[in-house]
């Protein structure tokens, strides 16, 4: 028997949700569709008191404001599944939240022999999913269909989307305070993320945490001191520090299917009390360089979680220089010490740049289809194996200080065949974020293997030149990419010169 | 990767003939079917069924999640409860099934256990005398379910604080309680809160846990 039910918020508007009797249950809440399944009445189970509320109120008023009304603020509307009213009914409070977008959802699920046993179509894609090998193993009975599977690049687009809602969060002075594969729905098919469960953001100094966390992504010094009194000075709780710590071990495990910390090493043969030494006081990075203890132990390990769990087959390397440089700032330098950690923001820079080293696998059957370019001569996917044959263009990027001089700005950008030029590879002063305007988003030129020769197109290039030729390459003409070639692809302000090299094999 | 058994004991006495024992069937099988749609037990997830009547036995030995098939589920007419034999049987299991941790292997997680009966111990005796021993096999979680008017909470009080008493033993209760077994299951994976571990989800409206 349904009911359809309308609840009044405090500004005086009206929802409606349908009372069906068996709501979804989540952690804290009950929730409910409204009837065109537009948004869900989520009722806290518990009576929330008065600083509950007051969280509330500043989380559907105050902080959304300060992400959504602003210059930009539409672009996070698909990064955060934000609340955005409160309801009361019979005692207890709700929140208006959005519903997810569909492609959050499972079309297909598991593969379709598995399906015909039991079936996740239609089912949140929380990221857990994604996170453990075992769920693309073709081994694994119920493995997931791999139409739902994305490839590398993917991941890395939706790391990076997460990273860059965590970074605006954080700009705005809020920690998530429970960032786990639970809060954040991933799409591996568009390469999407949102974060969900907004409801327990922690601002320091005014809210305190409700919660320490999901296992996983608890930091370690919250872990540590978890049995002490809350109002204990040691006591850790949740906060910006711990969120990055977070953001670091959600990173690592999309892009590596396997956890940092857990690995092979014993503290304890209690399992309850191994677990707590290994996520907290005693963490340790199973890929720490020197201490070698914690690495995974193959004997041990499903044989549904390899080639992953293999740290030596696929080391964090292989995510290319400036992740490699983050995560160990993330698990070596800064596991225990939460001010070391990397914030969302250099996070999100690495991942851009590390998109611009991708490079399509050869192998049409490779799963992960992309990898980062290892920098060699003899490039290979680190992920089956496959070298690369043929020339391979890199162009590293440099910026001028000073007129007429440039320097090196660590930053190379791939090229493959079919790619695109972007305004933020042209212009340092522009970069790939929510503050992109409609034109700054349009490709502006592209490279082709052409004839054999590696070309760029330029498309909408207004002063685009041949620095090594000395000629200008006008748009709707291409210029061929040739070692130490160098063109300057902008002459305005923050424009950049790019010096060509060419990989042989 | 650290396995999760989970045992679940259940009453197959005569007196759950009939809707009892198919709503415990569909139970079982919607149990199975939810937890396959969680990422997170499928990961760790291995289940054991042991059913008591006049006789004993291990329908399922501790299995993966994945891989297991739900066994036939038998009632006699009639006979006796048996379940402190019942948890004489599942000692043994713990003992020989779980992994116990040591200096070169990670252990399994603390097993947890659910234990439904229609009725009380026949042979009272064998379950006073195994309820210290079960006590004292460090599990995470002991939930014993009295189904139906005729099931006795107090015995089962002697074995856990964690008695969830259905008024009912019908296909619908029966089948929320599947339901919330599945979900306490899960909750390795949820939010911890601040002051104390959540260990159980609460239960549905109409099972009253007792403490």
């Amino acid at each position: 028997m349904s009911n359809i039910i309308t609840v009044t918020a405090q500004d005086g508007k009206s929802y409606q949700y349908v009372d069906n009797g068996d709501p979804m249950q989540g952690g804290m809440k009950d929730v409910y569709f409204s009837p065109d399944k537009s948004y869900v009445v989520a009722f806290f189970r518990d009576k929330q008191d008065f600083n509950s509320k007051e969280r509330l109120n500043n989380i559907v008023n105050t902080f959304r404001d300060r992400i959504f009304n602003q210059p930009g603020g539409e672009y996070w509307k698909d990064l955060f599944c934000w609340p955005n009213n409160i309801v009361e009914r019979d005692g207890k409070t709700g929140i208006i939240v959005p519903v997810y977008q569909k492609k959050f959802f499972f079309t297909k699920g598991y593969n379709p022999g598995a399906a015909q046993i039991v079936s996740i179509a239609g089912k949140e894609k929380e990221g857990r999913w994604f996170a453990s090998p075992q769920f693309r193993s073709r081994q694994f009975k119920l493995h997931l269909d791999e139409s739902e599977l994305g490839d590398w690049f993917k991941f890395c687009l939706i790391c990076i989307k997460i990273a860059r809602a965590v970074r605006r969060m954080h700009a705005a002075g809020l920690a998530h305070s429970d960032l786990s594969y639970k809060n954040v729905l991933i799409d591996p098919i568009t390469g999407s993320a949102a974060i969900i469960d907004i409801d327990g953001l922690v601002v320091p100094g005014k809210f305190p945490p409700d919660v320490i966390g999901t296992p996983d992504f608890i930091a370690p010094e919250v872990m540590a001191t978890k049995h002490l009194p809350k109002e204990d000075p040691a006591r850790k709780l949740p906060s910006i520090a711990t969120d990055r710590h977070a953001l670091a071990v959600m990173i690592y495990m999309y892009l590596l299917y396997r956890h940092p910390l857990r690995g092979g090493k014993i503290h304890d043969t209690d399992a309850q009390r191994d677990e707590e030494l290994s996520m907290g006081a005693k963490a340790l990075f199973i890929e720490h360089p020197t201490d070698t203890s914690n690495r995974p132990r193959l004997d041990q390990v499903k044989p549904t979680h390899l080639p992953w769990a293999d740290v030596n087959k696929i080391p964090y390397t292989v995510c290319g220089p400036y992740l490699k440089e983050l995560f160990e700032k993330a698990f070596i330098d800064g596991l225990h010490n939460p001010s070391l950690r990397p914030t969302a923001d250099e996070w999100e820079q690495a991942l851009i740049k590390t998109v611009d080293l991708l490079q399509p696998c050869q192998n049409k059957n490779c799963d992960q289809k992309w990898f980062v370019f290892d920098n060699t001569t003899s490039p290979c996917c680190p992920f089956c194996n496959t070298p690369y044959r043929g020339q391979l263009p890199v162009l590293n990027l440099y910026w001028s200080r000073k007129p007429g001089s440039f320097t090196p700005e660590n930053h190379r950008l791939m090229v493959y065949h079919n790619q695109y030029l972007y305004p933020w590879h042209v212009n340092r002063n522009i970069y790939p974020n929510e503050r992109l305007t409609d034109q700054q988003k349009k490709p502006v030129g592209y490279f082709v293997f052409h004839n054999n020769k590696w070309q760029l197109v330029n498309q909408t290039l207004t002063s685009l030149k041949d620095v090594t030729e000395g000629k200008d390459i006008p748009i709707n003409s291409m210029v061929e990419l040739t070692d130490n070639k160098q063109l300057l692809l902008s002459q305005e302000e923050g424009g950049r010169l790019v010096v060509v090299q060419l990989v042989n094999n | 990767m650290r396995r999760l058994p989970v045992y679940l004991l259940l009453d197959t006495s005569g007196s759950m003939r009939g809707e009892r024992i198919e709503a415990v069937k569909n139970g079982l099988q919607v149990l199975v079917s939810k937890l396959r749609q969680d990422p997170f037990a499928l990961e760790s997830v291995w289940i054991s069924i042991i059913t008591f009547d006049r006789e004993v036995k291990q329908l399922l030995p501790l299995t993966a999640l994945e891989s297991l098939q739900l066994p036939e589920i038998t009632t006699p007419e009639s006979g006796p409860t048996n379940m402190g034999a019942a948890l004489e049987l599942l000692c043994t299991k713990l003992d020989n099934e779980v992994i116990k941790g040591n200096d070169t292997q990670k252990g399994d997680w603390r097993p947890l256990l659910f234990l439904m009966t229609d009725g009380k111990p026949s042979d009272l005796a064998a379950f006073r005398e195994v309820v210290p021993k079960i006590k004292n096999k460090n599990l995470a979680a002991l939930v014993a379910c009295a189904a139906g008017a005729e099931a006795q909470d107090s015995f089962l009080k002697e074995l856990t604080d964690t008695v969830v008493h259905l008024d009912t033993a019908d296909s619908s209760t029966l089948m929320s309680f599947f339901k919330w077994v599945s979900a306490s299951i899960g909750t390795g994976n949820k939010s911890v809160g601040t002051t104390e571990e959540i260990q159980l989800p609460p239960p549905p409206a109409e099972v009253h846990v007792i403490i």
